[in-house]
């Protein structure tokens, strides 16, 4: 009854009004590189805006660099393979690290004036852990931005027709000329934009689609019917011992591994995120920014996941988890109730900001990259002591190289995707340790330069050890989500017993030079550079953070 | 333009001398690309578009959605949001001093940038 398009094929039939504003938008982006260029005057606005953006601008870019291909169509994706228990990525996850990063971490990263979290890095431990921090963070990142290029290029054949080199192309093509223009600017910019159009995109799907499936309580009684009830709860069949929920791991796991270890690892120490909070103008706007985030973010799955459902519900049987000659993946939810549902007009809109987000993951990918490569790397290390106009320029240049080796990695994706897929996995690994560094050396003033540095590598090392073995032997864990959590909070251990250890036995740096950069040593003034309305209640970081938590108490309470 | 000659030329207290004139051309330039006149525009025009379609088109579009006259409620949503950004950007433009900060710091950015506050 409710299958109405029966075939495969997720193919959009779009009309030239869809068309034109599709164009319209990217018009308007090109249009904003140019007004970003005329305010590029020191290496500092290319990187970090100049440090001037008020928070409500670095807070949506803030959520919007992480609403990528994969972060909508793979969360849509969850909620039709796992149901709500896609939440936990949200509630579990992701807020609470933001309210983590505002209140905790950010006094830190802004009072002491670095310009990229391995800079971080190097004021706390010194030479070696940077460079190990800077170099992964590069290589890797360049590398996701090509791997979303080719997730892109896929997505858009398969809606649009085009074919995949064209994708990969053209909307490298747009992302290189925005960046290369007006640095992380045109970045954020459109990040802001891409928000609202896909939103405006995603709210009339959940609307539309909860209509044709008789609303939520059509909703609950056809999930019932043909697929297991679990889907619609979070925390059912995770006790200890007896696990039954979809992602295969108990509650302790979903709280330390998946909350604590993965998330807070992703939104505190990944650049690409963090470096949105950096360009706010002051101390109070860039705690904010994460604060500002999270409320966006709170409700976001409600238009992703949802659908995701809907999708469960109305496709059922016609979706699998791998893909084949003309069958539906859990990943082509987003587009195929697009196709059912939406008619020209709001296709448009939906389309664009689809098209908007996979561009925009890229375009924070390459405008981080660039930063940490000149002033990490560059700067650092190869060229030290040049003029600013120099950075600036190195900066756009690496800008058009990073583009041309992401352009590279996606053709080398089209051919094995299998090893881009292991790839991006491997370097999920990165961040777990990272963090688990950055919080021993945040509270614990002893930690030295090489006691951080063999405990990052040993962090890295212990999950991939743990990833191997669940590749040899997949019985070790229920699922790969499973064995991911498992994973972070080993990785995270690690890091723990090898800083300890390696710091006692190593000389640690003066409490002179640690002022600042970590707990109780020195005093951060939170206040020496707040502006006029900074002290509204309303602006209260603590006030924010709390709300936010409470919000992530109550959102689950429908779906226990 | 040599921007080496320019900043070694430079008075120490930094920044750029300018006019009043000058500043109120910044202040107007700056404020005229705001982005929220940028997202109240494109959100205004798509509203506008999605809107016209919606009342050509009713009768297909309720029959793909099930009974919502999709398009046209989306448009109306888009024009009122649209409204508000103009509304906001109206109300509460970017401060003077915010423009005219980021300009008068210019020398300070340079020496970040070039590195040297991290010695």
């Amino acid at each position: 009854m409710l299958i109405a398009a029966a075939d495969n094929s997720i193919r959009l039939n779009l009309s030239w009004i869809d068309y034109v504003m599709i164009v319209v938008y990217f018009a308007v982006v090109i249009g904003i590189g140019f007004i970003a260029r005329t305010r590029v005057r020191t290496s500092m606005d290319f990187f970090l805006s100049g440090r001037s953006l008020p928070a409500w601008i670095t807070g949506l870019a803030f959520v919007s660099a992480n609403l990528g291909a994969t972060e909508i169509l793979g969360m849509a994706a969850n909620g039709a393979q796992i149901g709500m228990s896609t939440l936990h990525y949200y509630l579990i996850g992701a807020v609470p690290a933001m309210v983590f990063l505002g209140l905790v971490m950010m006094p830190f990263y802004y009072a002491s004036k670095v310009r990229s979290v391995p800079e971080f890095m190097l004021r706390r431990f010194g030479k070696a852990p940077h460079i190990v921090n800077a170099i992964a963070f590069a290589v890797s990142n360049i590398l996701i931005a090509g791997i979303n290029l080719y997730a892109m290029a896929i997505v858009i054949e398969a809606m649009l027709g085009w074919p995949e080199w064209v994708a990969i192309v053209v909307s490298a093509g747009f992302v290189l000329v925005y960046i290369t223009l007006g640095g992380l600017s045109s970045a954020i910019y459109n990040e802001v934009m891409q928000f609202f159009v896909i939103i405006a995109g995603l709210i009339p799907l959940t609307i539309v689609g909860l209509n044709r499936v008789g609303g939520w309580g059509g909703l609950v009684d056809s999930l019932e019917h043909t697929e297991s009830a679990q889907k619609l709860s979070t925390w059912a069949g995770t006790a200890i011992g007896h696990v039954t929920n979809p992602i295969g791991a108990d509650w302790l796991a979903i709280v330390l591994g998946l909350g604590f270890v993965l998330s807070f690892g992703y939104w505190t120490t990944n650049f690409t995120e963090v470096q949105r909070a950096f360009s706010a103008k002051n101390m109070s706007a860039a705690r904010r920014t994460p604060l500002i985030g999270a409320f966006p973010k709170l409700f976001i799955p409600f238009i992703v996941v949802i659908p995701g459902l809907i999708g469960a519900a109305v496709l059922g049987n016609q979706l699998s988890g791998t893909a084949g000659a003309g069958k539906l993946t859990y990943n082509d939810v987003i587009p195929k109730l697009i196709q059912m549902y939406l008619p020209t007009g709001v296709l448009g809109v939906a389309v664009t900001g689809l098209v908007a987000s996979f561009m925009a993951g890229m375009a924070a990918n390459v405008s981080s990259f660039n930063t940490v490569f000149t002033y990490d790397i560059w700067q650092r290390y190869i060229k030290p002591r040049m003029s600013d106009e120099h950075y600036l320029r190195v900066g756009r240049w690496v800008t058009i190289i990073g583009v041309l080796v992401g352009i590279a990695t996606a053709f080398i994706a089209a051919g094995a995707a299998n090893i881009m897929t292991y790839l991006q996995t491997l370097f999920s690994f990165f961040n777990a340790p990272l963090f688990g560094v950055f919080i021993l050396g945040l509270i614990w003033k002893r930690m030295t330069s090489a006691g951080a540095l063999w405990s990052y590598l040993a962090g890295i090392a212990a999950p991939t050890v743990v990833w191997i073995s669940y590749l040899v032997n997949p019985s070790l864990f229920n699922t790969g989500t499973a064995e991911t959590m498992y994973g972070a909070i080993i990785s995270f251990a690690t890091v723990l017993v090898v800083g300890v250890v390696i710091s006692l036995f190593t000389r640690p740096k003066p409490d002179s030079e640690l002022a600042g950069l970590v707990y109780g040593v020195g005093k951060i003034d939170l206040k020496s550079d707040a502006v006029v309305g900074d002290q509204a209640w309303y602006r209260s970081p603590a006030l924010l953070g709390t709300i936010a938590l409470i919000l992530c108490v109550v959102l689950y309470l429908p779906f226990l | 333009m040599s921007d080496s000659n320019r900043s070694s030329s430079r008075a120490p207290a930094g920044g750029l001398s300018l006019t009043e004139e000058q500043k109120r051309q910044l202040v107007r330039s700056t404020r005229r690309f705001d982005l929220r006149r940028i997202l109240g525009g494109l959100f205004l025009l798509y509203g506008i578009i999605v809107t016209i379609v919606g009342l050509v088109n009713t009768s297909a579009d309720v029959h793909q959605t099930g009974g919502i006259a999709i398009n046209i409620w989306t448009g109306i949503a888009m024009i009122v949001l649209g409204i508000l950004f103009f509304v906001w950007d109206r109300l509460y433009p970017v401060p003077e001093e915010d423009i005219l900060k980021n300009l008068e710091r210019e020398d300070e950015e340079k020496a970040v940038g070039e590195g040297h506050e991290l010695g």
